[in-house]
Formats: structure tokens, C-alpha cells, sequence
């Protein structure tokens, strides 16, 4: 019998390796700390997780199925991963696999909320989202020109789930040619509002060096600094991100 | 020597299956069948595939080198591994991952695509800085034909996988994958071995071939689809991975005093030993990130692919 | 007597359909001005890509014969001496061979006097060195029909001497060879001469009657006198280039 098959059998208690940072997020905020088998090392770090110290208290993985393996899960959480047979073959080896696909809006990130609650036996767990959920997207804002700044003028889409999350703050993301915020852009039409991401302010990088340009801190703008973190999987943290947004605004 | 080199290999391939050791033991602890579940399930169709894709470019370079009468062709400056890539990304994201052999097909599609380009730009017997130049615009072309297409795919996580299909990858391969590009690269291998006798014979020139019988240009078109449909498939699974094919059939030819032919087998056994050393560094090392394949290969194959170029300029300054 | 008969051979837009009957014996010079057609004869009997016509050797079909028998039968050399790898010249020579015969290798290797050069790697010899072992490559396999391009070039004047002894042996021994020349001086070592150009042969003499006849002085543009050459005064002086 398949190694983790039995594993099943032996106990009903849910053992989770998550091999994927985005995936990492729900797996963190929805699950008991029993529940929890292993993270990816990307939720242990804290220059690309917000939630790094929750992260640390579990076994990391490299993301590939071997290095999740030792931690004994017997339910797999993945997302993304192309080329990959990581389901496949962790089918064989008995192992339950759910696969997460990337939100390409809030209702998707809903979705997955469900989706894993539902994977860790307690689908109820996603209520207290859906709840804040809902309220932040019953009460409407006027929404004021900005645009969202990453290292090197890396921005977001206007048609991006993080431009949905903006909107529920109040934000409405500018379309940007090319994604990317110029220098020449911030200086002649300014946005009323910039969003500027302290992703891994710390590290030299010619990213950050762009942002210490004088012109990417435009004077007639309101210049707000986001925990880049969040931003990268645009997921659940979002929520807490646009509920801090609505406050500073 | 060759007997040197397929016990290296066997030793080669038992390290590359077991090490890292921690991880087997370890399951081995947590219930019996475990360690036999990775071993059978993980990483016996990586190592198959590790052996399978560097005998695969080995052969394929040595074939490639012997058709276009010139040691610097091999999958990757030929562009055909880039092709491969840009078929397999194309046909993965567009068509769905669920079918291995589409995607087998779909990367030998690429790559024939880009050699049947290189012939038409270069011509088969252009000189050397004409075969580069035609084959690196081509590699580059393509390349970035990847990357545009993994950006624009329709699932957004395809841009955080094009370091595998660009650098190579060999991690969560399955049996299926490995069957899907080992067994037709394997027969069409078979079928590029074949023809080692006639390729030494080529090593006269094309003129003296045909003489004893041979039809150079249908020798070339078919060493040509066979080196393509062989290293598509395996692209298709495992990414681009670039030098081996190139520095590989070198020293082939070292151990087949410098006949092309003869040099296949020789260069199969000796890919297949580069990319597993290879891909063992890329496990055992133990860093907390990981380093794609195709990252090692450029670091031992950039020397000798430099060696090669000043021996073969003082060579023609002789 | 060994012979061999061609019948329509052509390659297009290099060489007219052409016939040819040669029998063993003979050693025969091919000449004629640069793409007039000498090494495209060559080739189309050699049975190159892209040749018409039928060439017959004793009665056989060169195109029908397998890979084996052609060996026997036919061997091309071509003016080019380059090598792309770095074989020995002893593998050289016995790539013109289908089976292991050492003995028949080292009589090549002394006849051609590559003794101190067999095991060095053919592309580090010089020109001359490698015309010496690509023609013991093209003789090895004792082949009734010879088809030798420009075999004289590159070589220094004594081996330009062996090369022709070695040429007269074949010949006398039965063999039938053809060899297309751009040096004239050593014309009358050979038994018949063709005059190729325009990609037609326009004439089939021995060497003597070809350089003396006015059609040759045409061609070539130069005339003969007393064992020396000069340009010929054309008869229009408005016909200079």
C-alpha cells in the first residue's frame, strides 16, 4: 500500500505540505498548527513573506515533492508549476493533492479560500473572510487616480487582481504603458495617489536604485509606502493591506 | 577507455539515483515502503531522464558536428534546443500539459522548425562564422519567442517557469514524462547511430561520399529531423539545457581518433556522465535555493567551449 | 580488357550531354580554362548528385551497384584537400577500404612515402602531405576507374614525377585513369587528351595533336613554340579584354 495511504487510514487528522508561497498564505491563515506539515522556504524568509515568522515555526520545503515529503503530509497544496508532474506523481504515492489556480481576481482568491478550508475539513474556516470580504466590498469609494510602484517602475495591471484590490480601497490603478511606471510619467502627469513598495528595500539592485530617484517621489503626490509582500501573491493578505489603505487614506 | 567510462557512468547513475542520502533514510523512518515509493516514484525517472536527455544531446551533437563538417555545431547553437523550447511552451500553455507525447511532438516540431530555418539562412556547408552567426540569431530568436510567450500565456504563473524551460529542469518528472521523451528519442537515437559509418565517410567531403554511394543531402536532412525530433522530446519534458551537446562529442572524438562517426556512441556515454554530474551538484549541493541545470553546464562547458575556439583559430592560422 | 562507356551524361547548366568510351589502359588528361567543364565530367561520372546519363564499367551499372561493389569499381578524388577533423593519415587511408586490410594500407604508405606521417593528424599536414594521402586513400581499394581532380597540385616537383610513375603503373596494370590538369607541362606523359570547355568536350587527340591544333590555341588563348608558351596575338585587337 502507497506510503501515505496509510498514513490516511492510520489517522483522520489532515497533515498539509504547501509547496508554494501564494499557496502558503491559505494554508497559514486557514489552518490549525497541527494541520501545518511544511512551508515553502519563501513563507520563512522575511524579505518575501509577511507572515515569515508564522512560517518559521514549520518544516520548509524547496517547493519540489521530495523536500516536502519528510515532514510526513498526506495532503499536498500546490500552485502553478508547469512543466511538473508534482500531482501526479503524488497521486501515486497515496497522497491527497489539491492545486490552487493563480486568482486573476478577488472572487478567485474567495474561491481558494474555500477551497482550502474545505481541503482541511472545516469549510466554515473561510466565513470570517467572506465576511470581511463582503464588507469591503459593500461600501464603494470614489476612486482617485494612482498607480502602484515596484522596483525599477515595475507596476500593475489596470485589469489585475491587484488593481481589483485598489479598488476596493479607493485606488483606481492608471494604465501604464508596458506595466511599468517612467520616470518622465511620474514627473508629467503625477498620480494623485502613489503606492511605493518596500520589497526588499534593503538590497542593491539597480530596481532599487531607480526608486531613489528624486522624480519617483513626485511632490504633488500623495505618497503612501506598502509592504511590497502582500503584492506578490495579491491573496488573502490583501485584505488586511486594503483595510490599512482605507484607514491612511 | 570506453570500459573507464561506462563504469564511471554506472557509478555515475547509482550516485544520482541515491544521493542525497538524508531524505531516504529519513523516509525509511517514517514507514518502510517510503524510501522505495521516492526511489521508484522521484527518482528513478529523474535519473532515467538525466541519462536519457545527455546521451540524447551527446549523440545528437556529435551527429550534428559531423553533417555540418564543423565542431561547433550542436543542439544549442544550432538553435534547436531554443526551438524545442518555444514548441514545448507554445503547445504546453496553449494546449494543455495532460498529454506528455503532444508535448514531445510539439517540442520536435520547434526544433525541426528552427534547423530546417538554420539551413535555409546558412546553407549546410557555410563556414563557420556564417554556421554561428545564423544559429545564434536563430537560438536567440527563439528564445525570447519563449519568453514573449510565456509572458503573454494564459496562466499568469507561466513567467515564473521560464527559468525551467530556458535553464533546464529535471524536478517532479514522473515515469509518464520520462516514457514520453525517452522512448522516442531513444528509437530515434538508435536510428541516428546507424548511420556512424556514413558519417565518417562524410568526414571526406560530400563529393567523395557520393562516389562511394552515399546521398550526402538526404544523410543531412535526415541526421537533421532525427537530432531534432530526439532533443525535442526531451526538451519538451526537461527544458533547454545547453553545452553538453556542444562540449560532449569533443572529447568523443578524442576517444574515436577524430572520426566523426564513430564518436556517437562515445559522445552518448559521455553527455549522459556530464548532465549527471550535473544534475547531482544541482541536489547535493545544499543550498537553500535552487539552481537550474543549465546554469552548471554553462559553468563547465563555457572553458572548454572557449578552449575549443582558440584551438581551432590557431589551427587555421597554422 | 576493362572499359567503361558513359552515354548522356549531364549535369545541368555545367556540362552538355556527353558520351564517353575509355579503356583500361589508358591515362587520360582532361583539360581545359576554369568552368569549362572538366571537374563536372569528373563528377558526373563519379555518379555524383544530380548526374544524368548511365556509365557502365565493363557492362556494369556504376547506379545499380551497392556501396561494396562500387569501391571495386570507381574512386573520385576531389581538388580540394581540406579535412575538417583530426583523423590520422593512416585511418585515412583505410576509410578507402570496406574491410580491415593492413597490408594493402602499408603498401599505400610506403608507395606514397607517408611512413613518419602515418599517425599524425591529417589536418596538421601541409597541402602537399595531404594530397600525397588523400590520393593513397583514393587508390587503396584498387578500383578499375580512377577519376583524379587536379591530382598534381600542391605538390612539389618530385612528387609531382611520382604521382605520374604511379599513374603510368595503374594504367599499365589495366586500370583506366582520368585526370582533369590545369598544368599543361606534364601533357605528354599521358596517352589521350580531352579538351573540355563550354561544358562539351571539343576534342579527343593525343596530347601532341591537341596543343599543336589551331582549336586549342583558340581556347586557351595561347600558343606553342618551340617547347614554350606565350600568348597568343588575337586576330582582332579590339577583341582584348
Amino acid at each position: 500500500m502507497p506510503g501515505f495511504a496509510s498514513l490516511l487510514a492510520a489517522s483522520a487528522a489532515i497533515r498539509v505540505a504547501s509547496l508554494n508561497m501564494c499557496a502558503d498564505e491559505y494554508l497559514l491563515l486557514l489552518a490549525k498548527p497541527g494541520e501545518i506539515a511544511s512551508v515553502s522556504r519563501l513563507s520563512r524568509d522575511p524579505a518575501d513573506s509577511s507572515l515569515w515568522r508564522l512560517g518559521q515555526r514549520y518544516p520548509g520545503n524547496r517547493g519540489d515533492l521530495e523536500s516536502a515529503l519528510k515532514a510526513r503530509p498526506n495532503l499536498l497544496l500546490t500552485m502553478g508549476g508547469g512543466g511538473r508532474s508534482t500531482n501526479v506523481i503524488a497521486k501515486r504515492m497515496g497522497l491527497k493533492t489539491v492545486d490552487l489556480p493563480f486568482p486573476m481576481s478577488i472572487d478567485d482568491v474567495s474561491t481558494n479560500l474555500s477551497t482550502v478550508a474545505a481541503a482541511l475539513g472545516e469549510p466554515q474556516r473561510a466565513a470570517a473572510w467572506r465576511r470581511r470580504l463582503s464588507q469591503l466590498r459593500g461600501s464603494k469609494l470614489a476612486l482617485r487616480d494612482a498607480i502602484f510602484l515596484g522596483a525599477g517602475g515595475n507596476s500593475v495591471g489596470a485589469q489585475s487582481v491587484e488593481a481589483e484590490w485598489m479598488g476596493l480601497a479607493g485606488l483606481k490603478q492608471r494604465p501604464v504603458p508596458g506595466g511599468r511606471a517612467s520616470l518622465e510619467l511620474l514627473a508629467t502627469r503625477p498620480p494623485a495617489v502613489l503606492l511605493r513598495s518596500s520589497y526588499r528595500r534593503s538590497e542593491r539592485s539597480i530596481g532599487q536604485t531607480w526608486l531613489e530617484h528624486p522624480l519617483a517621489r513626485p511632490k504633488t503626490s500623495r505618497i503612501l509606502e506598502v509592504d511590497g509582500r502582500p503584492w506578490t501573491c495579491a491573496g488573502p493578505l490583501m485584505v488586511a493591506e486594503v483595510e490599512r489603505l482605507r484607514m491612511q487614506l | 577507455m570506453r570500459l573507464f567510462l561506462v563504469s564511471l557512468l554506472i557509478l555515475g547513475a547509482a550516485a544520482h539515483l541515491l544521493l542525497p542520502w538524508a531524505p531516504l533514510s529519513e523516509a525509511q523512518t517514517i514507514d518502510p515502503g517510503l524510501a522505495d515509493l521516492i526511489l521508484i516514484e522521484l527518482r528513478l525517472p529523474r535519473t532515467l531522464l538525466v541519462l536519457g536527455y545527455g546521451a540524447v544531446l551527446g549523440v545528437s551533437g556529435a551527429a550534428l558536428q559531423a553533417i555540418f563538417a564543423n565542431p561547433l555545431a550542436s543542439p544549442d547553437i544550432s538553435g534547436a534546443s531554443s526551438g524545442a523550447a518555444l514548441g514545448a511552451v507554445v503547445g504546453g500553455y496553449w494546449l494543455g500539459f495532460t498529454q506528455p507525447l503532444l508535448l514531445a511532438a510539439c517540442g520536435a516540431a520547434g526544433a525541426l522548425g528552427t534547423l530546417a530555418l538554420l539551413v535555409t539562412l546558412a546553407g549546410r556547408k557555410a563556414d563557420t562564422a556564417t554556421l554561428l552567426l545564423a544559429g545564434l540569431a536563430i537560438a536567440l530568436a527563439a528564445g525570447a519567442a519563449t519568453s514573449l510567450a510565456l509572458a503573454l500565456a494564459p496562466s499568469p504563473f507561466a513567467f515564473y517557469d521560464a527559468f525551467d524551460w530556458l535553464m533546464g529542469s529535471f524536478t517532479d518528472r514522473s515515469m509518464a514524462q520520462a516514457v514520453a521523451a525517452l522512448v522516442p528519442a531513444g528509437i530515434v537515437t538508435l536510428l541516428l547511430l546507424r548511420r556512424s559509418r556514413a558519417l565518417d565517410l562524410i568526414a571526406l567531403g560530400d563529393d567523395v561520399a557520393a562516389s562511394l554511394g552515399l546521398r550526402p543531402k538526404r544523410l543531412a536532412m535526415e541526421v537533421i529531423a532525427l537530432s531534432a525530433i530526439a532533443v525535442g522530446a526531451c526538451v519538451a519534458v526537461a527544458g533547454a539545457i545547453g553545452f553538453v551537446g556542444l562540449v560532449a562529442p569533443v572529447f568523443g572524438r578524442q576517444l574515436s581518433r577524430g572520426h566523426p562517426g564513430k564518436a556517437l556512441v562515445p559522445s552518448g556515454l559521455i553527455g549522459a556522465l556530464l548532465l549527471t554530474i550535473a544534475d547531482l551538484a544541482v541536489r547535493a549541493v545544499p543550498l537553500d535555493r535552487p539552481i537550474p541545470v543549465g546554469v552548471i553546464t554553462a559553468l563547465f562547458g563555457t572553458p572548454l567551449f572557449l578552449w575549443l575556439v582558440v584551438t581551432m583559430r590557431r589551427r587555421v592560422t597554422a | 580488357m576493362t572499359r567503361l562507356s558513359a552515354r548522356e551524361l549531364a549535369i545541368p547548366g555545367r556540362l552538355q550531354p556527353t558520351g564517353l568510351d575509355v579503356h583500361g589502359g589508358e591515362l587520360v588528361a582532361l583539360v581545359g580554362p576554369n568552368g569549362g567543364g572538366k571537374t563536372s565530367l569528373l563528377r558526373a561520372l563519379a555518379r555524383i548528385e544530380g548526374a544524368a546519363g548511365i556509365v557502365t564499367i565493363d557492362g556494369e551499372d556504376i547506379d545499380d551497384a551497392p556501396m561494396a561493389r562500387r569501391r571495386q569499381l570507381l574512386s573520385f578524388l576531389p581538388a580540394s584537400r581540406d579535412v575538417t577533423w583530426p583523423i590520422s593519415a593512416r585511418d585515412v587511408i583505410r576509410l578507402g577500404l570496406d574491410r580491415v586490410d593492413e597490408l594493402r594500407v602499408d603498401e599505400m604508405i610506403s608507395l606514397f612515402e607517408l611512413d613518419k606521417l602515418a599517425k599524425r593528424s591529417v589536418n596538421q599536414l601541409s597541402t602537399g602531405e595531404r594530397a600525397r594521402v588523400l590520393t593513397a586513400r583514393a587508390l587503396v581499394g584498387n578500383p578499375r576507374l580512377l577519376l583524379l581532380d587536379e591530382p598534381l597540385s600542391n605538390l612539389d616537383p618530385y612528387w609531382v614525377l611520382r604521382f605520374l610513375e604511379i599513374f603510368e603503373c595503374a594504367a599499365t596494370s589495366g586500370h583506366m585513369v582520368l585526370a582533369a590538369l590545369h598544368d599543361l607541362s606534364q601533357l605528354d606523359r599521358f596517352s589521350r587528351a580531352l579538351l573540355i570547355s563550354e561544358g562539351r568536350i571539343q576534342m579527343d587527340e593525343a596530347p601532341a595533336n591537341l596543343v599543336a591544333s589551331e582549336r586549342f590555341e583558340e581556347i586557351f588563348r595561347i600558343s606553342s613554340a618551340n617547347g614554350r608558351w606565350s600568348i597568343r596575338t588575337p586576330a582582332d585587337p579590339r577583341s582584348l579584354p
